[in-house]
């Protein structure tokens, strides 16, 4: 009786289990949706941030509808646990994302946690937060042979515009 | 003044174009639109052309759950080749080319559930009755209430119908037999409507230990067909005035 084999199969399952319950797992998502409208980037196990991740466009979408829409409204309140992030929600976030069409939010791996169980960690932000970036964009080095190809002929064109 | 007074020409008349209008709300029949899911769309795709097909050929009228049809199909082992049966849509399922509706009628005091499908070549003809709509989606509580509400008269005359008016609904509650039932109706899960609940009050409070207020708010869930809809009206407009 193979039983390990056939309890990890979950096939087309899109929604993963968190927590103690399904109810358990929507409060879970909840407080990181929370969290990240608080704080625009918060760090925590990559589980819970990429399943938090689609909450939290779809939220942005509905505040996109604007506050006068009811459902809008009644969509924030249940998932925004603190009441005056709703006001932040529908005039910073909504206006803010209002040109793009989808994928407000960033997803980034971290080393391990510290602790036992080294579970592995990512960082989550709104696109257009107003921390310092978490990745710097780096040129490409000037050692490759394009780069000094394209290097000599910006010398060449100088010497030639020059004298 | 003595000069007469200067023409005003008669106002221009409002033109209200009633078929623009009702193309507006025209129906789409639930099994064009998709399921969601990791399939490909050009198997819908080619569903779709098949299904239009068969549309030219043979009229399938708007209906919904709760409308009384009359259906004929072909039955080789009937004296004249055909078979009539009518009654009351409980439920439409599927999706694409192989969608059902069942009807429901009592016939002799035996209830009879008969599952068609829309598009099999076997059914010749499919009549509207009585058109109403209910409450619920799905009415397969009525194998559960009193069989005064699934008799429909095997004979009954189609009932006319303005075009342009609305569908109307029936908020007819439904008696049902005693407990127990197929299904326990009372659970939030079914969300039913259309019964009239005669259980005691501490019965219906327990029943809604089972009810799961935080569904409603789970965005993930939500499946937002209106662009789909929208697309699937277009080309079955282009389709049918080819």
């Amino acid at each position: 009786m193979r039983l390990s084999v056939a309890a990890a199969i979950s096939h087309g399952r899109v929604y993963r289990r968190l927590g103690l319950s399904p109810q358990s797992r929507l409060d879970l998502l909840r407080n990181l949706v929370t969290a990240l409208v608080r704080h625009e980037r918060i760090e925590t196990p990559w589980a819970r941030a990429d399943e938090m991740r689609g909450y939290a466009e779809r939220l942005i979408d509905y505040a996109k509808r604007g506050d006068t829409d009811e459902r809008a409204m009644r969509m924030a309140d249940f998932w925004l646990t603190e009441k005056d992030l709703i006001h932040k929600l529908f005039k910073v976030l909504a206006p803010r994302f209002q040109p793009h069409p989808g994928s407000y939010t960033r997803l980034l791996q971290i080393p391990s946690r510290d602790g036992l169980d080294r579970a592995k960690m990512a960082v989550i932000e709104l696109k257009g937060n107003p921390l310092p970036p978490l990745v710097r964009p780096r040129r490409d080095s000037d050692r490759t042979l394009l780069n000094q190809l394209l290097k000599g002929y910006r010398q060449d064109a100088r010497r030639a515009a020059a004298p | 003044d003595g000069k007469p007074p200067k023409f005003q020409p008669p106002p221009k008349p409002v033109i209200i174009d009633r078929k623009t209008q009702k193309e507006e709300r025209r129906f789409l029949s639930p099994e064009f639109i998709p399921p969601r899911g990791r399939t490909d769309p050009l198997k819908y795709y080619i569903e779709r052309k098949d299904m239009i097909q068969r549309r030219k050929v043979f009229n399938i009228p708007e209906f919904y759950v709760g409308h009384v049809l009359a259906v004929t199909t072909a039955d080789p082992y009937a004296s004249d080749k055909s078979n009539r049966f009518v009654g009351i849509c409980i439920q439409r399922g599927g999706k694409g080319l192989g969608a059902t509706f069942v009807l429901r009628n009592v016939i002799e005091d035996q209830g009879v559930e008969i599952c068609y499908e829309l598009y099999s070549p076997r059914i010749q003809a499919i009549e509207v009755l009585k058109l109403e709509k209910r409450l619920d989606e799905n009415l397969m509580y009525l194998r559960d209430a009193l069989p005064e509400y699934s008799t429909f008269d095997v004979n009954m005359k189609p009932v006319s119908r303005m075009d342009h008016e609305e569908i109307p609904v029936n908020k007819l509650q439904v008696r049902m037999k005693p407990k127990p039932w197929s299904k326990r109706w009372e659970r939030p899960k079914y969300n039913i409507k259309g019964i009239k609940f005669e259980l005691p009050e501490h019965k219906m409070k327990a029943a809604q230990k089972w009810s799961q207020p935080w569904l409603e708010f789970d965005l993930l869930r939500e499946y937002d067909t209106s662009k789909i809809e929208e697309k699937i009206r277009k080309e079955l407009r282009e389709e049918l005035e080819k």
